[in-house]
């Protein structure tokens, strides 16, 4: 399979590798695979006082078009407010990558995972809203 | 994949495959495909059995691999696969593979060849439970358990590939 320029560029060096403490009351955690070709992808965003994410790591063991498409999605959450985070779609990731239809899947579960990521932050302060009511 | 491996294989389709029959009748069916038996033949019959040869090893090739034989019995059994149909993996699975692999990274990284080894023979004593079960479940019948295990199983051997790919390495 012949990887677009810019899918090679994120596979050879890709951005914001690492881990977030998961643990973290302002760090939310999506964990996504594609069960078809054994992927797994963690993405992590933690997000400032001010709502917006200040930082955003990812680690996927995949194919260069995941690792890619992983890559890129957290180079565009960083400085966007956790509701932007959730414009971002699968398709976008698509295009700019030029991703081959069978390598699509691979954007989807970019956007999966940062939907889970949103999803895990808002459950936390959802939870630590509750637990200062008391 | 076209024609359904067993069939074209003329093969009970079971996922407890006998390997040594498999391979008898790949040979025999290759033999009689030998293009040497169609050097007389007119050019379209030559041109069929080419093609017949070639769905021959590849379904051989097919029915060899654990995980496309259960693809293949799974499309058998009226159970789609494929990466738009399948059931997301459950959570605890997705945790489980992202640590090992990490575990994995780790140890390549540091050349840990013991690291390594241990890794991969727990993996390898799992995926023969995985594959155990997966013939359980086809033999009775158990549509729902076939692709979540057909999903463990392709992590697993994933994992493997990262294994291997490691061993070949050492020997470069």
């Amino acid at each position: 399979m012949a990887y677009s320029e810019k899918v090679l560029d994120h596979y050879e060096n890709p951005r914001n590798v690492g881990t977030l403490d998961k643990e973290s009351e302002d760090v939310g955690t999506g964990l996504v695979g594609a069960p078809a070709c054994g992927d797994v992808m963690r993405l992590q965003i933690k997000v400032g006082d001010d709502g917006l994410i200040e930082d955003a790591k990812f680690k996927t063991f995949g194919c260069g078009s995941a690792i890619a498409s992983s890559s890129l999605a957290t180079e565009w959450l960083k400085g966007k407010s956790v509701d932007e985070a959730e414009t971002i779609k699968n398709s976008m990731i698509a295009e700019e990558l030029n991703l081959p239809p069978v390598k699509i899947h691979c954007s989807v579960l970019a956007e999966d995972a940062i939907k889970s990521a949103v999803a895990d932050y808002r459950a936390k302060q959802a939870a630590r809203r509750a637990a200062a009511k008391g | 994949m076209s024609a359904d491996p067993f069939t074209l294989l003329g093969l009970e389709p079971r996922f407890e495959l006998d390997a040594a029959a498999l391979e008898q009748r790949h040979r025999e069916l290759s033999r009689a495909l030998h293009p040497d038996k169609y050097a007389q033949a007119p050019a379209a019959e030559r041109r069929m059995a080419l093609s017949r040869a070639i769905e021959v090893n590849e379904a051989a090739r097919a029915l060899r691999d654990p995980v496309k034989r259960a693809e293949a019995l799974a499309r058998r059994a009226g159970i789609a696969v494929g990466e738009t149909v399948e059931p997301k993996p459950p959570g605890a699975l997705l945790m489980e593979m992202m640590e090992s692999r990490e575990a994995l990274a780790e140890a390549t990284a540091a050349r840990d060849v013991a690291a390594v080894t241990k890794l991969g023979d727990g993996v390898r004593a799992r995926q023969r439970r995985v594959e155990a079960e997966l013939a359980t479940a086809f033999e009775g019948g158990e549509a729902s358990r076939v692709l979540p295990l057909l999903g463990e199983l392709r992590y697993l051997r994933r994992f493997l590939e990262e294994v291997d790919a490691f061993e070949e390495t050492l020997l470069g």
